[in-house]
């Protein structure tokens, strides 16, 4: 967990143009069109490869081809009601999409489409690219074609703790009370499992717990997505609850950074993730849930987060692999 | 002089044999410039810098020092944390320089003495963005130059608080400018080239505080802030009557009772000599005081905070 620091960056008062300067045609920078024409190889692999989710008319998030028969992966928090969203796949538009699976750790959605001749990204074993290396994924879209935004991996790969730890999703009372259940949050994993005011939380995952200190000690263990057994009293009985666990800034928000003043549409969830891939391709939160592919055509990571107006993050293919087997695995396919 | 990449003489990569070449230097390069690009920390905030000597100078932005003479925490990418000391700025380039105070050898990158970048050039930029992370390291990230002008280079590297000071190279690996300011939504990122480090290298290295710009302010003379009262008694000096509450003179250990018998050499013996003295220094500036404690000479030294703050 980063603590929150104050970081220096002046903003220029007024983006004028540099008295007497010399400037590049937009075409020539590096997302512009003339150096984005050399990525055209790759490009084809996003565009068989990639699904845009629209609700209506709006692009919503990408997604990313994971089988043939059309299972599509996506970033699950971007997604909402499937209800009036279409997924188009090259140039074909797939409607009345399945939500199948969900895997909350790493904020993804398995949605099935109706399709059989799809050609699915290359998870095959390739080495994680070292830093530097060209990264290309989804630019803007048109209802017919994939554009390409390229840039790096720029960090090193590793895991992102949730902003603030990881949470149950309930306010607590107060005083000597303070491990009675006031209320549970909405939408969050202690509502839904039935969590209730006047509820008195005494052990997690069988360990006792005895004040507010150990109950942040048992969270601080444990990541976004996962399920704790919380064993509670109620009403003189003893029960016990699964409840899935939340990322504290994802339930309860997060005041903005100045840093997050000049990163336009970043992604909501955009921490707690148990590894990630850095890059600095641009993009905003709709720009997510595709795939990251190198030079040769290989995925190398599938888009989840877009956490600053130079840091986006991606799920690493060796991670992805595992995580397609046992969606798609569990929703029954074989 | 070496050959520049020849990759920068296109307009554009032609296709996959050209993006390896960008590639290839890119990850050539990189390991060195990690190594040597530091986070700096001060009270307010974090910026980045970058070592360019053994014995380690330090090139960052003047607006991240801020001023001559201030002491912060120097961390490099694997961890490992020094002490160092801003020397002379410019206020009208944002250029700036710094010393590692603690004796080492360390890690550091060449320099571009040729002015050898052109518009269109491939360059790469480096910095803590955020702040330090050790487990994710400092950010690369990979553009071109996209506008120049005499005192400023724009590039297509996106930057973020964090970065300011930060190291902006050439595919070689040698340092080309340090990353100055942004536009606030706009991908409009601002370098300070090496020309405005190199044409004011010797005053920057004696501590010169440069020009009247808008990225640093000067300390101005008589702004300094001691906080305390001293009066003069029967015998040599003045005595403390009071120290202020998380004043400069509290946190050097000063206390009331005290018999202050100099300021850096001048002896006291009025409230006025003390008062004459301070009128000749500026915030940030060191003074040092001869005292007499409890019957026993010492002397303590300070540096001045400011009346502004």
């Amino acid at each position: 967990m980063t603590a929150k620091i104050s970081t220096l960056c002046l903003l220029l008062a007024c983006a004028g143009p540099l008295a007497a300067s010399r400037s590049l045609e937009t075409t020539y920078r590096t997302a512009g069109s003339a150096v984005h024409a050399a990525f055209d190889e790759v490009r084809e692999h996003l565009q068989t490869s990639s699904a845009v989710f629209r609700r209506g008319r709006t692009e919503i998030i990408f997604g990313t081809v994971v089988s043939s028969d059309g299972f599509i992966l996506t970033k699950a928090s971007e997604l909402g009601e499937l209800s009036d969203v279409s997924v188009t796949v090259d140039r074909e538009r797939y409607d009345e999409p399945v939500l199948v699976a969900e895997d909350p750790t790493w904020d993804l959605a398995l949605v099935k489409i109706d399709a059989n001749d799809l050609v699915p990204v290359d998870l095959a074993a390739v080495e994680e690219p070292a830093r530097g290396s060209w990264v290309v994924a989804n630019g803007a879209t048109t209802r017919s074609k994939r554009r390409v935004q390229v840039g790096v991996v720029s960090a090193n790969t590793r895991e992102v703790f949730a902003q603030g730890g990881t949470v149950l999703g309930v306010q607590l009372k107060s005083g000597d009370d303070e491990l009675v259940v006031e209320s549970a949050t909405e939408g969050t994993g202690a509502e839904r499992a039935g969590l209730t005011s006047g509820d008195r939380i005494v052990s997690m995952d069988g360990k006792p717990i005895e004040s507010r200190e150990s109950l942040i000690e048992e969270l601080k263990e444990r990541r976004v997505g996962d399920t704790v057994m919380l064993g509670i009293e109620r009403e003189g009985a003893s029960l016990e609850l699964e409840v899935e666990l939340a990322g504290r800034a994802d339930v309860f928000g997060e005041e903005a950074t100045r840093n997050d003043a000049m990163s336009g549409e970043y992604s909501e969830r955009r921490t707690g993730f148990p590894r990630v891939m850095q890059h600095d391709v641009m993009g905003n939160r709709h720009f997510m849930g595709g795939p990251v592919f190198d030079l040769d055509g290989h995925c190398v990571g599938m888009n989840i987060a877009r956490f600053s107006r130079c840091e986006t993050y991606a799920i690493p293919a060796e991670d992805l692999r595992g995580i397609v087997d046992q969606m798609v695995g569990g929703s029954g396919k074989n | 002089m070496a050959e520049r990449p020849a990759i920068n003489d296109k307009k554009a990569p032609a296709g996959r044999a050209d993006l390896e070449a960008i590639q290839s230097l890119l990850r050539e390069a990189l390991p060195d410039a990690r190594a040597a690009t530091v986070c700096i920390k001060l009270d307010q905030g974090s910026g980045s810098g970058v070592v360019v000597s053994e014995d380690g100078l330090i090139l960052t932005a003047a607006h991240v020092t801020g001023g001559v003479g201030r002491e912060f925490t120097v961390l490099f990418e694997d961890g490992r944390k020094v002490q160092a000391e801003s020397l002379g700025l410019d206020s009208e380039t944002d250029a700036a320089m710094a010393r590692i105070i603690d004796k080492g050898s360390y890690p550091h990158v060449p320099i571009d003495r040729d002015d050898r970048t052109k518009l269109g050039d491939w360059v790469f930029s480096l910095g803590h963005s955020g702040g330090f992370d050790k487990a994710r390291g400092s950010v690369v990230r990979l553009g071109r130059v996209v506008r120049m002008a005499n005192s400023t280079y724009q590039s297509d590297c996106n930057l973020i608080g964090g970065d300011s000071g930060g190291p902006l190279f050439d595919l070689e690996g040698r340092l080309i400018g340090i990353h100055s300011r942004v536009g606030q939504r706009l991908p409009e990122n601002m370098h300070v080239p090496m020309s405005a480090f190199l044409d004011k290298w010797d005053e920057m290295s004696k501590n010169e505080f440069l020009g009247e710009g808008p990225f640093a302010k000067k300390p101005e003379k008589g702004k300094g802030f001691l906080g305390l009262l001293a009066e003069s008694h029967d015998g040599p000096g003045i005595r403390v009557k009071r120290v202020g509450r998380e004043s400069p003179a509290e946190a050097a250990g000063i206390k009331a009772g005290d018999v202050l018998l100099a300021m850096d050499g001048e002896k006291l013996s009025s409230r006025d000599d003390l008062k004459a003295l301070l009128e000749e220094r500026a915030p940030e500036d060191k003074i040092t005081f001869d005292l007499i404690r409890d019957g026993a000479e010492e002397s303590i030294t300070l540096r001045l905070g400011s009346r502004d703050s």
